[in-house]
């Protein structure tokens, strides 16, 4: 039965009202930033596809170097941060009614911080004062303000996390007995994580400042290496966590279906949170002062996410079907072509969830000590983050675009942006399967990564490489043209689409479904249980490396 | 009974000689991890016994007392360096270890756990903290070889971890009294 106005607007004024002008702007602020950002970044990987496909020469006031490290700093810090958050604070101003006025100030002291933080680090990469690469782990030593900039960088996000916790906690205490809307929780999960990620990396910039300024002469490489994993590989979950609140919760609601059962997508984001951050080990199964049975130990703690990840594998394709076979969907494989296919907000996260696939077992090869060593520094690997990264997540992330943009701006999807979103998508997987295919192939014949020439004098098994490098030059060009339609998108939907009002489109329960239990909501416990995991699996190797340190290292710039 | 049935399936791939041996490998694996894994299985297969035998522990543990008096008995037994180390060197300690960490201490809690008034838990929790600490101090401040087994490396290793779990503990502890747990029931 239609809800009684006056109840409507008591209980769900956004419905009503549409988005408060307010939270729109804090989400819409980062979501341009993110953009901005994807455009650079995008034309600085074409540059280097180029140059490795020996197709230009990069001129000698910009090297290979520095275009690697602002690609990878614009695009998997600012790119994927500003996104996460200006989604996560529209997600949740949608799911509590409005964000609170302190929080909303919280987000713009964070929006502040990242900016200033990033024009530092930007400024170093380009004065060539920081070609350390977004990794920028020890010895490489980038400029004291490089690092600076990265603090800066992370108390924004701490700002936002913190923002995160107050109207969560808020809206607890005013609804006592009430579950979290889905939306609300994932939010949580995702900042909850990102502050535990952080510690790890900030301690390590703490220690790189006094060194890279020459306060200190030496570092510890192993100790930094160590925390900068702490960090990078919860990172990538942290994108992970966010694709799925879309998957999960979004994507259900287009298709014109019901969310699978609350209580199991509220235990893949606590198993997730729990179980991520001691993965970064499998970064490091080459490094030497790790033992081989922590080592070991270790491939247990980075497949443990292969549980949720298989859940949330089960769980869509349970949706899929029954909402297929409710539309009319018959025989065993008939319910997918009941699909939206032509609907850009279904496609684009569809493609990613399927990428997941080859995705997942490429990172359980990674993760794998004896075929780690075949693959380690090749271009297997940065094949790999391409398509866990550039397709899983990446596309994820431009089918909320669709919906996400014209909402927030009042503004509505016309059917030839949609049509425009589609062609896009086709473009962006044709772009990275040819890129990041062949980059996998490149480095199962031993194509190392993070090198400028790999000519090598023109030994025969280097020109081998030459063929598939010249694949990457092609994809990457396809996936230049995809950002440029996709930036025009974003920002055509921001400005210039039509006026009117667009749907936050958010699953519903089975029903007769229960509503999630209680106990799901015991972040306490939860945090606990993750500082609880991150202690015994740091303790052994951080303790080992301290306590059988060698010399340790001074900085060292190579360029 | 699925629980008990999984706990089953713990304890036999905890008891299994490789996965022993890699787990005693490590020092602070062996003492916080395994062992609390052997009690957590004996935990899960509680679900059988403690209904099987129900007027057992009814008659002998209605208030739940004794039951988590045993528990700390046995783990604070497992926690001595010696009782590691003679796991490790003599077969029938090892044996005992299997026995009386799931059996003596992962049962009793289970059906101690919900007999307990706030306090006795309470008490429980600062059990744990002050061992974890009196363990921190003496694995870290020791200059000498404590077990046999093991490097002083290890040993310290130890020491950080226990005061890790420790803060952990404690963290649990207040966020348990500063917040409303009716909220969550």
């Amino acid at each position: 039965m239609e809800q009684p106005l006056k109840e409507t607007i008591r209980q769900n004024p956004k419905k009503i009202l549409g988005v408060n002008p307010d939270d729109a702007k804090v989400a819409l602020a980062y979501l341009s930033v993110s953009f901005v950002s994807l455009l650079i970044g995008g034309i600085l990987g074409l540059l280097q596809g180029l140059e490795r496909a020996g197709l230009m020469q990069l001129p000698s006031w910009l090297n290979y170097y520095q275009v690697l490290t602002a690609h990878g700093v614009l695009l998997l810090l600012v790119f994927t941060a500003t996104f996460t958050i200006g989604y996560q604070y529209a997600n949740l101003s949608h799911s509590f009614g409005g964000l609170l006025a302190k929080v909303r100030k919280l987000a713009w002291i964070g929006f502040g911080l990242m900016i200033i933080g990033v024009v530092m680090v930007a400024t170093m990469i380009i004065l060539n004062e920081a070609s350390v690469l977004y990794t920028f782990y020890p010895p490489l030593a980038a400029h004291p303000v490089f690092y600076i900039g990265l603090v800066f960088v992370v108390l924004g996000i701490w700002s936002c996390c913190f923002g995160v916790f107050i109207n969560y906690r808020h809206w607890r205490k005013n609804h006592p007995g009430q579950p979290t809307p889905i939306l609300a929780f994932f939010a949580m999960g995702v900042f909850v994580l990102w502050l535990f990620a952080s510690v790890g990396v900030t301690i390590e910039v703490l220690t790189l400042i006094p060194w890279s300024m020459g306060i200190i002469e030496t570092t510890n490489v192993m100790v930094g290496r160590t925390l900068f994993w702490w960090f990078g590989h919860t990172l990538v979950n942290i994108w992970y966590l966010v694709a799925t609140s879309a998957w999960y919760v979004i994507v259900p609601k287009i298709i014109g279906g019901h969310h699978f059962k609350e209580k199991l997508i509220r235990l893949v984001v606590i198993l997730l949170v729990i179980l991520n951050i001691p993965g970064g080990f499998h970064h490091q199964i080459i490094d030497p002062a790790i033992s081989i049975p922590i080592k070991y130990l270790h491939v247990f703690m980075s497949l443990a996410i292969a549980v949720p990840s298989l859940m949330t594998a089960f769980a869509m394709f349970a949706v899929f079907e029954r909402t297929g076979r409710k539309l009319g969907g018959k025989g065993l494989f008939g319910w997918l072509k009941k699909l939206p296919w032509g609907d850009v907000r279904f496609l684009a996260p569809m493609i990613a969830m399927i990428s997941f696939i080859p995705g997942g077992a490429g990172g359980i090869v990674n993760t794998s000590n004896q075929l780690n060593q075949v693959i380690h520094n090749t271009m297997w690997v940065v094949g790999h983050f391409h398509v866990t990264v550039g397709m899983s997540v990446v596309m994820t992330f431009f089918g909320i675009c669709y919906w996400l943009i014209p909402y927030l701006a009042k503004r509505v999807l016309t059917p030839k942006m949609s049509k425009i979103g589609v062609i896009q998508t086709i473009i962006w997987t044709i772009g990275m399967t040819i890129m990041a295919g062949s980059m996998h192939i490149a480095g199962l014949f031993g194509d190392p990564r993070r090198t400028s020439d790999t000519s090598y004098g023109g030994h025969e098994i280097a020109a081998s490489w030459m063929s598939y490098e010249l694949i990457f030059g092609i994809g990457a060009t396809f996936l230049m043209i995809a950002v440029i339609i996709q930036v025009y998108a974003v920002f055509n939907m921001m400005f210039f689409a039509p006026k009117g009002h667009t749907e936050f489109p958010v699953a519903e329960p089975e029903e007769g479904e229960e509503p999630a239990p209680m106990w799901t909501e015991r972040w306490g416990l939860w945090i606990v249980l993750l500082l609880a995991v991150v202690a015994m699996a740091y303790v052994v190797p951080i303790a080992d490396m301290i306590m059988n340190a060698p010399p340790g290292s001074p900085p060292i710039k190579t360029w | 009974m699925k629980q008990a049935i999984y706990g089953l399936i713990l304890y036999i791939f905890l008891i299994l000689p490789p996965v022993a041996n890699l787990l005693e490998s490590i020092m602070i694996i062996h003492m916080h991890m395994q062992m609390p894994l052997l009690v957590f299985s004996g935990f899960l297969m509680g679900r059988y016994v403690i209904t099987r035998f129900s007027s057992f522990f009814e008659k002998w543990n209605s208030n739940g007392i004794p039951g988590i008096l045993l528990f700390v008995i046995i783990w604070s037994y497992w926690m001595v360096p010696r009782a590691m180390d003679e796991a490790l060197t003599l077969q029938s300690v090892e044996m005992f270890k299997f026995i009386s960490l799931p059996f003596l201490a992962g049962i009793p809690l289970r059906d101690s756990w919900k007999k307990l008034h706030a306090i006795g838990k309470d008490i429980l929790f600062i059990y744990f903290i002050s061992m974890l600490i009196l363990m921190a101090w003496i694995y870290i401040g020791a200059d000498d070889q404590i077990c046999n087994n093991y490097l002083i490396v290890e040993q310290k290793t130890l020491g950080w971890g226990s005061l890790a779990l420790a803060a952990c503990v404690l963290l649990y502890l207040l966020q348990l009294l500063f917040t409303d747990q009716s909220e969550y029931q």
